[in-house]
């Protein structure tokens, strides 16, 4: 270890510290939100400066075990940005309900440390260990209303399914570092090539892809993989769903491409027909049982388990021959991210009051009794449809390009994407429906959140325009940050 | 090229939406008058527009292009010919009216009532205007989203229903259509060395699938996915069933959008897009769809017959009528595809005509039942003689525009296959049948005892709405009398069309 390595990885070193710092000023001055907001969020902006400063650059450290190229840059600026947003959209609800604020954004800024270490993982062991330092706060954060039996029931279901998936995934590493001899996944994939080239594959490989195939679906909550979701989702509390239906499914899709791609790349003919299914199963299973939610927490749910599928779409495209399904998947991570934050921090604000429920029948007339917030969760439900110009349109328009220009089988992976998407026009109109169309119930007051929650909302529904109106802004970013490029 | 007029149209109603979303919500008298100000404006220009355009040039005019997304190719590619910017007209023509015409009958949330009409102009427009590929299907389905919100919050008693059921429909037809557009795209840029410069480009790719760029298989594919999703927009047999429940859902300026603008969408994609880019699909296709279009005048005629709803009779003789279209376009004959298009034009003039009356009735009644109706004409002797003419008009009398449209397609067709022209024809008579019928069930004899219960509320038409009853009017008179004005127009395009689709003028 150097100096070097060190600056290398500043942008994570900092972010621990903001953490801490969150703890320690909650301790300074107890019972003051003003100075750990302050922490959190001036912490976070010098966290994104630490990014930006490596932009562009190209680095390892210790020994090759974390790399920092353009794909860290990226990853970590979504991490920075969803810590942000969910701190927003947190503060509000969390103190109508008596929850203890700094907890709360520390475990928050701990789980996306973990986060943006499993996006500069260039070693297994690394890739590991980063990924339980971003899933085990997510526990915490999914049972953090503990007098809630659901929230209780579903962070259970979510400790346990999820540490059977980390076992599951450690198991394949284990395979995967006993067949080639090393934990660098530069090395995994030369070892690999060279064993392909001899045509001498060992079983005990397929064995190991198939233990972390399994463990890396039930991350990023992939059928038949995702019994997990709905339960987690629906019984955090709301801003948390909004943090856990971006946060680890970003960072499933990071372990993704530094495993799968970066490590078992020279494999990918053999897992693509593998993806194909699991993308096929993925977002029809999502958007079949999503129609007939009646939770809107829980109908995002299943929907968050749809765009999985289609995220998967574009690394089937990737596996399929077509670099730029790759590019395709961080665009839609992205441009998922700001979208469906948006729409669990509508419900948040309808929920700042504690007792009301995320059923459908909350929505009644809601363009009516606060056209802001309507219209705001319409746009987010429209980009989430994927009508144009929204950046839910762009994100599935490059995926189904890239799975097109992959061919053969890719294809029908694509029109079967279309014929899911517009299945799930259903479901996410269905509210549009409740918020325009419906009466709303009498005791319904207003919601009027506050300055800090607008200023999220702000954010979200404005990235939703501009990744609609000027998507070539953030293709020159997803692009640059596709390091796999041939 | 100084001023970028197609853009300026384009988007006057964005600024309008925008204007009046800042107006304040209790003033609605304001933003009824800034809307119909902003539609007023639009259509002046598209006035100014038809008065500059070019007459007998080939090609498209007033093309703007801009870069979008240069790394795919996509670009902001806006260009007119005859056709285009006859719909340009027909669509800020009606789109004034229905604003005018929503006056009275909408009371309740009159802001987003207007700004979604105005977005929906922007898309209208829009898909007429576009010569990318991309930025048409951008179009496409901005026009989605304020109609399903016009139908579902100002709607009828049976509203949800209606409007999901129209954007599901329309929107599985879209996204497939997407699927298509990118595997075209995909198709040139490969063909082309992996550039994706002009993949999306319209001209260029018309220029390439004349020149046979387009596999076989790939065109049955790809035509396939596009017909479907114009096929549900016209909508021809069998993918019609949305119609009627979204037209007798929707408010009245609703149902004058959707019949005269919304279903020639899908209309002008077949002739702009599916036949030219698939010349050789289109033809392989080219008789089940006169099958289908003949089953569809024939059906629409005979189910509009029987229909109790005011409303759902003029949507099946929609039906009926929009058939004549399709089959219009797939003669490939030139003259057929003017008559084709003069009875998208016409469709749109006497169908929202008869919207607009039924509309009237309506607004005193809150009833469209025709068998509670009767002897309308002794106490509304106005209303009764105009919704007589449009009545006339819709069945189709010489020297109204909607003779014109169906003889140019008769004849059109008549030297392709005789005995479709004959089949045809015949259908004028069922027409004729339950146009007539109808009125007389609604108009003549004694006044019906539901209508005396109403008593002094049967007053007749009022200013406001006769002027929005008169421009169409006129209109269907000059076209059927001078149909020369707008044939002169699309002889270029029907040309370029009969040559793309790679048949021989005939006519």
């Amino acid at each position: 270890m150097s100096w070097s390595d060190i600056g290398t990885i500043s942008p994570v070193v900092i972010a621990i510290l903001v953490a801490a710092a969150i703890l320690i000023v909650d301790m300074a001055v107890p019972g003051r939100r003003a100075p750990i907001v302050a922490t959190a969020l001036g912490g976070l902006g010098i966290v994104a400066v630490a990014i930006l400063i490596q932009a562009g650059h190209n680095g390892r450290a210790f020994g090759g075990a974390y790399s920092l190229d353009n794909l860290t840059v990226f990853l970590d600026m979504l991490f920075v940005a969803i810590a942000a947003l969910t701190i927003m959209f947190a503060v509000d609800y969390l103190e109508s309900r008596g929850l203890p604020i700094a907890e709360f954004a520390a475990v928050l800024v701990f789980a996306v440390t973990g986060a943006m270490l499993v996006a500069g993982s260039t070693d297994l062991l690394l890739l590991f260990v980063a990924l339980e330092l971003m899933v085990l706060p997510g526990y915490m954060l999914a049972a953090f209303a503990r007098r809630d039996p659901y929230s209780t029931e579903g962070a259970i279901k979510y400790f346990l399914l999820g540490s059977f998936s980390s076992a599951i995934l450690l198991f394949g590493l284990a395979y995967v570092w006993g067949m080639t001899g090393t934990t660098r996944v530069d090395g995994v994939a030369a070892a690999l090539a060279t064993a392909i080239a001899r045509g001498s594959i060992q079983p005990g490989l397929a064995m190991g892809l198939a233990f972390m195939t399994a463990g890396v679906a039930f991350k990023m909550a992939a059928v038949p993989f995702h019994y997990w979701t709905p339960d987690a989702y629906q019984g955090s509390p709301t801003p948390v769903t909004a943090y856990l239906s971006v946060g680890p499914k970003v960072g499933a899709f990071a372990i993704v491409l530094r495993l799968f791609v970066g490590a078992l790349g020279p494999l990918k003919a053999d897992w693509l027909p593998v993806v194909i299914v699991l993308a096929a199963l993925t977002m029809t299973l999502g958007n079949l049982v999503a129609i007939s939610q009646d939770n809107v927490k829980r109908m995002l749910a299943y929907s968050s388990i749809a765009h999985t599928g289609y995220m998967l779409v574009g690394l089937a495209a990737y596996a399929g021959g077509q670099q730029s399904g790759l590019s395709a998947i961080l665009f839609y991570g992205a441009a998922y991210t700001f979208m469906n934050m948006g729409a669990f921090a509508i419900i948040a604000a309808l929920q700042r009051r504690p007792g009301v429920t995320s059923q459908i029948a909350t929505f009644a007339g809601l363009g009516r009794r606060d056209p802001w917030l309507g219209a705001l969760m319409t746009l987010f439900l429209l980009s989430l449809t994927g009508i144009p110009p929204l950046a839910g349109f762009w994100a599935k328009a490059y995926v189904i390009l890239a799975a097109i220009q992959a061919g053969g089988w890719l294809t029908a992976l694509a029109v079967l994407a279309m014929i899911n998407a517009a299945a799930a026009a259903f479901y996410y109109l269905r509210v549009v429906v409740y918020m325009y169309m419906r009466e709303p119930a009498a005791e319904a007051g207003p919601s009027s959140p506050g300055l800090l929650f607008r200023a999220g909302l702000a954010v979200t529904g404005v990235a939703t325009l501009i990744f609609g109106l000027f998507p070539a802004l953030v293709t020159a970013a997803s692009n640059a940050a596709n390091v796999f490029r041939g | 090229m100084s001023l970028p007029i197609l853009s300026v149209i384009t988007f006057t109603p964005l600024l309008g939406a925008i204007v009046v979303a800042i107006l304040p919500s209790r003033h609605p008298d304001l933003i009824r008058r800034t809307t119909l100000g902003f539609t007023l404006a639009a259509w002046v220009m598209s006035l100014l527009l038809l008065a500059a355009y070019a007459f007998g040039q080939t090609g498209f005019q007033f093309i703007e292009a801009h870069n979008w997304i240069p790394s795919f190719g996509i670009q902001y590619k806006v260009g007119i010919d005859g056709l285009s910017v006859l719909m340009v007209v027909l669509t800020t023509t009606l789109t004034w009216i229905s604003v005018l015409a929503s006056f009275g009958p909408i009371k309740d949330r009159v802001k987003g009532y207007m700004i979604s009409f105005l977005i929906l102009e922007v898309g209208m427009i829009g898909v007429f205007v576009a010569l990318d590929l991309f930025l048409f299907y951008i179009f496409w389905e901005i026009v989605l989203v304020p109609m399903y919100l016009i139908i579902g919050i100002w709607g009828g008693a049976n509203r949800v229903y209606a409007t999901m059921k129209f954007v599901l429909y329309t929107l599985v037809g879209s996204l497939l259509m997407l699927v298509a557009i990118l595997a075209t795209a995909y198709a040139y840029q490969v063909a082309h060395g992996g550039s994706w410069v002009g993949a999306f480009d319209y001209e260029r790719l018309q220029q390439f699938a004349a020149a046979g760029g387009f596999g076989g298989n790939f065109q049955l594919l790809a035509f396939g996915a596009l017909f479907l999703a114009f096929a549900i927009k016209v909508p021809m047999f069998p993918f019609h069933t949305w119609l009627p429940d979204a037209h007798t859902e929707a408010p009245t300026a609703g149902s004058v959008i959707l019949a005269g603008v919304l279903l020639k969408l899908g209309c002008y994609g077949l002739i702009r897009f599916a036949v030219p880019l698939y010349p050789h699909a289109a033809h392989t296709f080219a008789w089940p769809i006169i099958v289908l279009s003949i089953v569809a005048i024939v059906y629409g005629a005979i189910v509009s017959i029987v229909q109790p709803d005011l409303k759902r009779l003029i949507a099946y003789s929609s039906v009926s009528h929009m058939g004549f279209v399709t089959l219009g376009i797939f003669v490939f004959s030139a003259t057929a595809l003017q008559g084709a298009i003069l009875q998208m034009i016409s469709h749109g003039l006497i169908t929202g005509g008869l919207f607009l009356l039924v509309g009237v009735v309506y607004e005193r009644t809150h009833d469209r039942t025709i068998a509670k109706m009767g002897g309308l004409a002794a106490t509304m002797p106005i209303w009764a003689t105009v919704f007589g003419f449009f009545i006339l008009a819709s069945a189709g009398l010489p020297g109204l525009s909607g003779f014109v449209g169906e003889f140019l397609v008769f004849v059109g067709s008549f030297g392709v296959a005789p005995g479709i022209a004959f089949a045809s024809i015949v259908v004028m008579v069922l027409a004729a049948t339950y146009l007539l019928w109808m009125f007389q069930r609604v108009a003549l004899g004694g006044l019906s005892d539901f209508l005396r219960g109403l008593g002094g509320h049967l007053t007749d038409m009022n200013g406001t709405e006769l002027a929005t009853l008169l421009p169409l009017g006129v209109l269907i008179v000059v076209l059927g009398l001078f149909p020369s004005l707008v044939l002169d127009l699309l002889r270029a395009p029907a040309q370029a069309f009969v040559a793309a689709a790679g048949v021989a003028v005939g006519g």
